[in-house]
């Protein structure tokens, strides 16, 4: 194992026994390797103090939004016996004219609803392939949902790939099967991949489907608050659709 | 301890970051008040244990605690009230003891920061003078110890070579800037 690969395990702290033995070994032995650990270590305390820095300004961030969200929420108290009357008023005009008024929410779904593409794994068509997460990606691309699903299940199992939760969600609410899709894509929504606040869009619709509006906006706020850009534009006109 | 927060913790995820801190400040704050201290101090507080929670999740101490992510939080707290209760009893005639309070929380001690080395202090002023970039990618691999690949998924670099090539760029750029700050002498 070259220096560099020895360092770098090292540092993410996955050295095995073998390696920490070699490691101590060239540390006592060759002091260019030496130098080059302890120049890095101090590097390391450098860079904590950075972080911590930045770290800090984050929190600082999530501490103004905070209160200022709590701050539109505690509304003045003179301000609730009108408020409170206001509902009233609100509530007796909803029960006249609320019967008119539902949400479509299969025709929102079928609006909205589109499998995700496959942003993970570029697909190699070739006769002697016969890897089977290619395979998953190859039937998932073909509309083949119950085929993909079980394959992204089986590599699922063996890798724990945690992407490929995504994908069965995707399959599941395809085939139909938004309560199962829910399940899915909450399990996805435990891990931290690149794709986790995607979950969120595909959520709020197997919601949607299931005539669940409200836990479908809650989705989509979750969405919209995660800063990030997929989807943007359709979950706050869907938002407004629901409200 | 719940091991997709403590990996968000470590991966920087915003999102779950940021539904922790939601979560658990209204609670911490209701804990921190108990003794006497004042609402600016104890986010202050609620801060400062966030960030030493962070720290942990990082070094990979929480993958070893059985408790919970918030006991381990509010213990951690506890330790920083009572630091604070401290300075209190030095500026004034406050009696800590008197304002124990009885909880499930068991304190978690910190360590005290270690003083800066020379040789550290001038890495520092090497270390500010890289582009961002640079220093984001070295502080993600050497304190965050964050591999190569892990590295390109975050930050969507095409593959771990990239990351590998540009890391040891970054070194080197650093390397002169100490040897220009720091000449040899003749």
């Amino acid at each position: 194992m070259s220096n560099e690969e020895l360092i770098e395990h090292y540092f993410s702290n996955v050295l095995s026994r073998e390696e920490r033995l070699e490691f101590n070994n060239r540390y006592e032995q060759d002091k260019t390797f030496k130098d080059e650990v302890d120049f890095l270590e101090n590097l390391k305390v450098v860079s904590e103090g950075e972080d911590s820095q930045n770290f800090k300004s984050q929190l600082k961030g999530f501490e103004k939004e905070y209160q200022n969200t709590s701050e539109t929420s505690n509304t003045k108290a003179w301000l609730k016996p009108l408020l409170a009357v206001a509902a009233i008023l609100i509530i007796a005009l909803s029960i006249n004219f609320g019967r008119n008024r539902s949400v479509d929410e299969t025709k929102l779904f079928d609006t909205y609803f589109e499998p995700s593409k496959n942003v993970t794994q570029p697909i190699i068509r070739s006769d002697g392939n016969e890897n089977t997460l290619n395979d998953a990606f190859i039937a998932y691309n073909s509309s083949n949902y119950q085929e993909a699903l079980t394959l992204f299940n089986n590599v699922y199992r063996d890798s724990k790939q945690s992407e490929l939760l995504f994908y069965e969600g995707n399959a599941l609410l395809a085939l139909e099967k938004p309560k199962e899709a829910i399940e899915k894509f909450n399990q996805h929504l435990t891990f931290s991949d690149s794709l986790v606040n995607r979950s969120h869009w595909y959520l709020a619709l197997s919601y949607l489907k299931s005539k669940d509006s409200e836990k479908a906006k809650l989705e989509l706020q979750a969405l919209l608050n995660s800063g990030e850009n997929f989807k943007k534009k359709e979950a706050t006109s869907l938002i407004k659709k629901l409200k | 301890m719940e091991q997709h927060y403590v990996d968000a913790l470590k991966n920087g995820h915003e999102a779950i970051t940021k539904e922790l801190y939601n979560t658990h400040r209204p609670v911490f704050l209701g804990f921190a008040k108990k003794y006497n201290l004042a609402e600016a101090d104890c986010v202050d507080i609620y801060q400062e244990a966030f960030i030493a929670l962070r720290k942990h999740a990082i070094s990979g101490k929480l993958y070893e605690i059985n408790s919970g992510l918030n006991t381990y939080l509010f213990g951690i707290g506890k330790h920083l009230i009572y630091k604070k209760l401290k300075e209190y009893s030095v500026t004034s005639n406050y009696d800590p003891q008197l304002h124990k309070v009885l909880d499930q929380y068991e304190e978690i001690k910190l360590e005290s920061e270690k003083e800066s080395t020379k040789e550290q202090l001038l890495l520092y002023n090497s270390f500010k003078q890289l582009g961002k970039k640079c220093q984001h990618m070295l502080t993600l691999s050497f304190y965050r110890g964050l591999t190569n690949e892990e590295i390109a998924k975050i930050e969507g670099y095409e593959s771990e070579a990239v990351v590998r090539s540009q890391k040891s760029r970054c070194l080197k750029t650093l390397k002169d800037l100490i040897k220009l700050s720091n000449p040899p002498r003749l």
